[in-house]
């Protein structure tokens, strides 16, 4: 039996991943409305894109849906992500949203409408391709 | 007070197996890991075999995609900062610890230190670096350094296991994790810590293994039943592995009071340069050589009191050469001669992990009692002249083993290993 490389050896020059190909492990509605917000570019179509993020990213799952969470909830107190968790969520949605998040600007991020609200902004002029 | 450094857990994720007793009829029946292997999907090169870890898969750079034998779990939240080889040191880890009867939970308050051997994830940093080339700078995955950079096993480990005693890695290429048995052992016999825990692994990926075609070091013999076959007048160089070894070393006293089973005891360790070269062994094994007088001081024992000696020997030319005359210098030449077999035969070269591997292996050895064979050993190279190198594996249970490493710039360690008494 022969047993297969890894594939990391594309001699091309790198190229980021399609957003498809990023969203591929998410479920299948979330997918559909991350398509929706392409297409639209309607910011409400990302919330539960949002919250599919978080809740990939988040060191220990909640027991109940992150969509019952009110908006006041907290990412670090009340959800228990650390710093390195929300560097994660910020590293996807960046690639994902072709947007950039400074730290000055992630530093006034804490709860859910926080984000919400920050992200609706960085993708409401249409991003330079 | 004399404290003794005791094996009482050891855990495996090898070519050669994934269990103990996987491990151990290999090791008896001589069961090579190898496999046919297809490097950077190039058929036409000619390295075409490796040491592989079955039921492992590592597709992709995204832990989302990677996966792992059932019998094992990995939490979630420790894979983001993972490399490959940390989720064999995990598997590793959770035998190990079964073994030694020990819970997560007893590893905390400080008495428990963690030494780590690994060269990082050349797979990881690559894909890491090409990242920050492409996006100029401006964005990076931010585990890319903790999963990549060697230090990444005990980066994950010490913080997912809450270790609060000694934190350390080692860095000494094929050397490295016997360094970092050694070390441990000094920690147990200093008073510094109760117990160590002891890790070596390496991934199994082209950038891990293929980067040594450059140096011409690997076998380009396409048999994976031949390729590897140290001290044979054919060898052509070594068979690239990875996988995971973890050992928990206790204080002998510790042991015996919470009632666990002492499986061999460390009785000496010690290290030589060679004081010669970059890349290649001295020619006569003089840096090896010395190491071997140094262990077997520490230890307080005679070369003839020597049973075995799990040789480095990788199956280069120039390797196994200096090995065989180092061994002929310090036992022929003394009238002794132990039984000497070199493992990687059947699991093929881990590099940072070969060191902790074959100490497990040795351990196996005292504690099952068997002397393992020379597998793939056919025309025995005439600079051999003198050592006792058997064909087959034997039923002899030994009572003291040499394990041999060396690694690049000539850095030489050896353990000495003996029946738990």
């Amino acid at each position: 039996m022969e047993s297969s490389s890894s594939p990391s050896n594309d001699p091309a020059p790198p190229k980021t991943n399609s957003s498809r190909d990023k969203m591929r492990h998410f479920p299948q509605e979330i997918q559909e409305a991350f398509r929706t917000f392409e297409a639209t570019r309607n910011p409400d179509a990302l919330d539960p894109v949002i919250l599919a993020i978080l809740d990939d990213f988040i060191p220990k799952k909640t027991e109940v849906p992150l969509a019952t969470f009110p908006g006041s909830t907290r990412l670090i107190e009340d959800l228990g992500f650390d710093s390195l968790a929300i560097t994660e969520v910020v590293f996807f949605s960046e690639e994902l949203l072709n947007i950039s998040i400074g730290n000055e600007e992630l530093m006034q991020v804490r709860t859910l409408d926080d984000l919400r609200g920050f992200i609706r902004k960085k993708v409401s002029p249409a991003p330079a391709a | 007070m004399v404290r003794l450094p005791v094996i009482t857990g050891i855990g495996f994720v090898t070519s050669i197996g994934h269990d103990r007793s996987t491990v151990v009829s290999s090791l008896r029946e001589l069961r090579h890991g190898f496999e046919r292997h297809q490097f950077l999907n190039n058929p036409d090169l000619p390295v075409k075999v490796a040491g592989t870890l079955k039921g492992f898969s590592f597709p992709s750079p995204s832990w989302r995609d990677w996966s792992w034998p059932t019998q094992f779990s990995v939490d979630r939240e420790l894979l983001r900062g993972l490399p490959p080889h940390g989720v064999y040191a995990m598997c590793a880890m959770q035998q190990a610890l079964q073994e030694a009867g020990l819970k997560a939970a007893d590893l905390a308050g400080g008495d428990t230190g963690l030494f780590c051997a690994s060269a990082g994830s050349p797979y990881l940093l690559s894909h890491f670096v090409r990242d920050m080339y492409a996006t100029r700078g401006q964005r990076g995955n931010p585990m890319g350094i903790i999963s990549s950079i060697a230090g990444t096993l005990n980066f994950n480990l010490a913080a997912f296991y809450k270790i609060s005693g000694a934190v350390c890695g080692f860095v000494s290429a094929c050397a490295s994790s016997s360094h970092a048995l050694g070390y441990a052992m000094d920690e147990i016999r200093l008073g510094r810590q109760k117990r160590m825990l002891v890790v070596g692994a390496e991934d199994m990926t082209d950038e891990s293994i293929l980067s040594f075609a450059s140096l011409r070091a690997l076998s380009i013999n396409p048999d994976p039943g031949s390729a590897s076959r140290p001290f044979d007048r054919r060898r052509d160089g070594f068979v690239g592995t990875g996988g995971a070894v973890a050992l928990v070393v206790e204080e002998a006293g510790l042991a015996r009071d919470r009632g666990a089973r002492i499986q061999a005891e460390l009785v000496g360790w010690g290290q030589a340069g060679d004081g010669h070269s970059v890349a290649a062994s001295h020619p006569e094994g003089a840096g090896l050589r010395e190491a071997m007088w140094r262990t077997l001081a520490d230890g307080g024992v005679e070369p003839g009191d020597v049973d075995y000696v799990n040789a480095h020997a990788t199956s280069t030319p120039a390797g196994d050469r200096s090995e065989a005359l180092a061994l002929n210098a310090v036992f022929t030449r003394n009238h002794a001669r132990p039984k000497v077999s070199s493992t990687k035969a059947l699991t093929g070269h881990g590099l940072s992990l070969a060191g902790a591997m074959e100490a497990a292996f040795c351990v196996l050895a005292l504690d099952e009692g068997f002397i393992p064979g020379c597998a793939h050993l056919e025309q025995i190279d005439p600079i051999c002249e003198g050592l006792d190198l058997p064909l087959e594996s034997l039923n002899e249970a030994p009572s003291l083993v040499l394990n041999n490493s060396s690694g690049f710039g000539g850095s030489n360690v050896c353990h000495l290993l003996r029946k738990a008494g």
